[in-house]
C-alpha cells in the first residue's frame, strides 16, 4: 500500500507572532529591568536602628539595605515611621532636637555617624527630594548650580553650564526649560518644580537619592513623569522612596519594605510581596483589609 | 507560544501522512516547550496584574493573554494526541488510506489556527470574525470524514482498528479549530469589549444580552 504523499507544506509561522515575541514588550516599568545590566551592589545598610522622639519609640530595631541599581520602596500606614526611617540615611533627623538615632548606618561600608564624617558632604552624597517641591527663590539655573557652587564642585562658568544642563537633562526637564533657564524657578508647574528638585539633587553627583512621597502633591500625569524618571535614574543611583501609594510602590520598585508602628514587618522583592507576602499583616495591608 | 503550536501541529500531521514514527515521537518532547511557556505566562500575568493593576483595554489584554495561552496549551496537547495516533498507524503492516477529506480538514484547521493567531497579534477583529464564521465548515468536514470512514467500515470491517485512529485525528483537528475560535473571541473581547462567546447558543434561547 502506498502512502498518500502530501506535498511538503511549510507552515509559515505567523510572522506577526514572531515579531511580537522578538520585540521587547515591556509589561511594566519595573519589569524592564532584567535586560539592563543593573548591578545590585550594596550602597547603604541600616543595622538595628532605633529612633526615639523624646520618650516615643518611633523606629524599633530596623535593619534594611539600599542597593545600587534598584528602587527600594518603603510602605505602610500613616505614622508607621517610614519617613522617619528614610531621614536616618542622610541624618536629616539631626535637625530635630528631640530626635535620637541609635544603631549602625553605613554608606559604602563607612559609618555615617562617625566623628570624622562631614555631614554636609553626606547630604550631597545622599540626596533628598521632599513631598512638597521646594525650589529656591532663584532662577532655574541658579537652583541647580547652587549645590555645586557651595560644595566647590565647579568653579568656572562653562563647568557650571555643563553641570546644570546635564542635571536638567537627566531629570527630564531640560527640553522644557532650556530657553528660559534664567527665569524664576517658582514660575514652573508643580511637576516641573519637583523635577527641578531632582535635578538639584543630581547636580552634586549623589550615590543615593532618597524620595519622601515625591508625587503626593502632583497630578497623575506629573506623577507618571516622575515615575518614568525614577526608572531612568535607577541605572545611575540607589533610590529609596517612601510612598503611601501602594500601586506606585508596586510599579516602580524592585524591593519593598513594609513598616507598621515603627517595626519592619516584611522586606523583600516587590513582585513577591505583591503576589505572595509572607506575613499576614503585610497581606492585610496591601489588600486593604487594614490601614 | 503560538508559533510553537503551529509548528508542532504541522509536525504531528506530517508524521501521520508519512507514517513517520520517529517524527511522531518528537512531538511529545516538543509539547513540553509549550507547557513551559504556559507556566511562564501564568507567572507573567500574575505579576502584571499585581504590579501594574491594569484597567480597561490593558486589563482585557492581560486576561486575554491568559485565556489564549490556555487554548494554545490544549492545541499542543492535541498535536501530541495526533502524533500518538500517527505512531499507532505507523505500527500497522498496512498503511491506512488517508481520506482526502482529512487532508482538507487539516488544512482548514491549521488555517483557522494561523488566522486566529494573526488576528490576535494584529488586533484584527475582521480576521477574527472570519475564523468564527468558518468554524461551521470545519465541523462539517469532520462530520464528512467520519461518515465516509463509517461507510467504509461497513463494507470492510477488518480495518477497524486503523480507522479508529483516523477518526481520532479528525476529531482532534476539529478541536484545534475550536480553540482557534476561542482565540478569535478573545480578540473581539479585547478590541471591542464585546463578549461573543457561545453567541449562537445564547441567541438560540432568546438571551436578552
Amino acid at each position: 500500500m502506498s502512502q498518500l504523499r502530501i506535498a511538503e507544506e511549510e507552515v509559515e509561522v505567523s510572522e506577526n507572532l514572531n515579531a511580537m515575541a522578538e520585540s521587547q514588550r515591556p509589561i511594566g516599568l519595573s519589569d524592564r529591568d532584567d535586560s539592563r545590566a543593573a548591578t545590585s551592589r550594596l550602597r547603604m545598610r541600616a543595622h538595628e536602628v532605633d529612633v526615639h522622639y523624646g520618650d516615643t519609640h518611633a523606629i524599633k530595631k530596623v535593619s534594611m539595605d539600599i542597593l545600587e541599581g534598584e528602587v527600594t520602596a518603603l510602605i505602610g500606614p500613616s505614622g508607621c515611621g517610614k519617613s522617619t526611617f528614610l531621614r536616618c540615611f542622610n541624618r536629616m533627623n539631626d535637625t530635630i532636637p528631640t530626635c535620637r538615632v541609635t544603631g549602625e548606618i553605613t554608606l559604602d561600608g563607612r559609618d555615617i555617624h562617625a566623628e570624622d564624617l562631614d555631614v554636609v558632604q553626606l547630604r550631597a552624597r545622599v540626596g533628598m527630594v521632599f513631598q512638597k517641591p521646594n525650589p529656591f527663590p532663584k532662577s532655574i539655573y541658579d537652583n541647580v548650580a547652587y549645590g555645586p557652587k557651595i560644595h566647590g564642585v565647579a568653579t568656572s562658568r562653562p563647568e557650571f553650564d555643563e553641570i546644570v544642563e546635564r542635571s536638567l537633562v537627566r531629570a527630564g526637564l531640560w527640553e522644557e526649560v532650556k530657553d528660559r533657564i534664567g527665569e524664576p524657578a517658582t514660575a514652573l508647574s508643580g511637576g516641573q518644580q519637583q523635577r527641578l528638585c531632582i535635578a538639584r539633587a543630581i547636580a552634586v553627583d549623589p550615590e543615593v537619592i532618597l524620595m519622601d512621597e515625591p508625587c503626593s502633591a502632583l497630578d497623575p500625569i506629573a506623577t507618571a513623569h516622575i515615575e518614568e524618571l525614577i526608572y531612568e535614574l535607577r541605572g545611575h543611583y540607589a533610590i529609596a522612596i517612601v510612598t503611601h501609594n501602594m500601586q506606585q510602590a508596586a510599579r516602580v520598585s524592585q524591593r519593598t519594605a513594609f513598616f507598621h508602628l515603627g517595626t519592619l514587618i516584611e522586606y523583600g522583592a516587590t513582585d513577591e510581596i505583591f503576589t505572595n507576602p509572607r506575613e499576614k499583616r503585610t497581606s492585610d495591608y496591601i489588600t486593604g483589609r487594614y490601614g | 507560544m503560538g508559533g510553537y503550536c503551529e509548528a508542532i501541529l504541522a509536525k504531528a500531521l506530517r508524521s501521520v501522512w508519512d507514517g513517520n514514527d520517529a517524527l511522531a515521537a518528537e512531538v511529545a518532547k516538543d509539547d513540553l516547550s509549550i507547557d513551559r511557556l504556559d507556566v511562564a505566562i501564568d507567572e507573567g500575568v500574575l505579576k502584571a496584574l499585581a504590579l501594574q493593576a491594569p484597567v480597561a483595554e490593558d486589563l482585557r489584554t492581560v486576561m486575554a493573554i491568559k485565556m489564549v495561552a490556555t487554548d494554545l496549551e490544549r492545541v499542543g496537547d492535541l498535536a501530541r494526541n495526533i502524533a500518538k495516533s500517527a505512531r499507532r498507524l505507523a505500527a500497522h503492516d498496512e498503511a491506512p488510506t488517508i481520506p482526502a477529506m482529512l487532508v482538507s480538514l487539516s488544512r482548514a484547521s491549521q488555517s483557522a489556527l494561523r488566522r486566529s493567531l494573526d488576528s490576535f497579534a494584529r488586533n484584527d477583529t475582521d480576521l477574527a470574525r472570519v475564523v468564527l464564521d468558518d468554524d461551521d465548515a470545519v465541523d462539517d468536514l469532520q462530520d464528512e470524514v467520519i461518515r465516509d470512514i463509517l461507510r467504509e467500515l461497513e463494507s470492510h470491517p477488518h480495518g477497524a482498528s486503523r480507522e479508529v485512529d483516523v477518526i481520532m485525528v479528525a476529531k482532534h483537528l476539529e478541536r484545534v479549530a475550536d480553540h482557534a475560535t476561542n482565540i478569535a473571541e478573545q480578540v473581539i473581547l479585547v478590541a471591542e469589549a464585546k463578549n461573543v462567546k457561545h453567541a449562537s447558543k445564547l441567541a438560540g434561547i432568546g438571551s436578552e444580552n
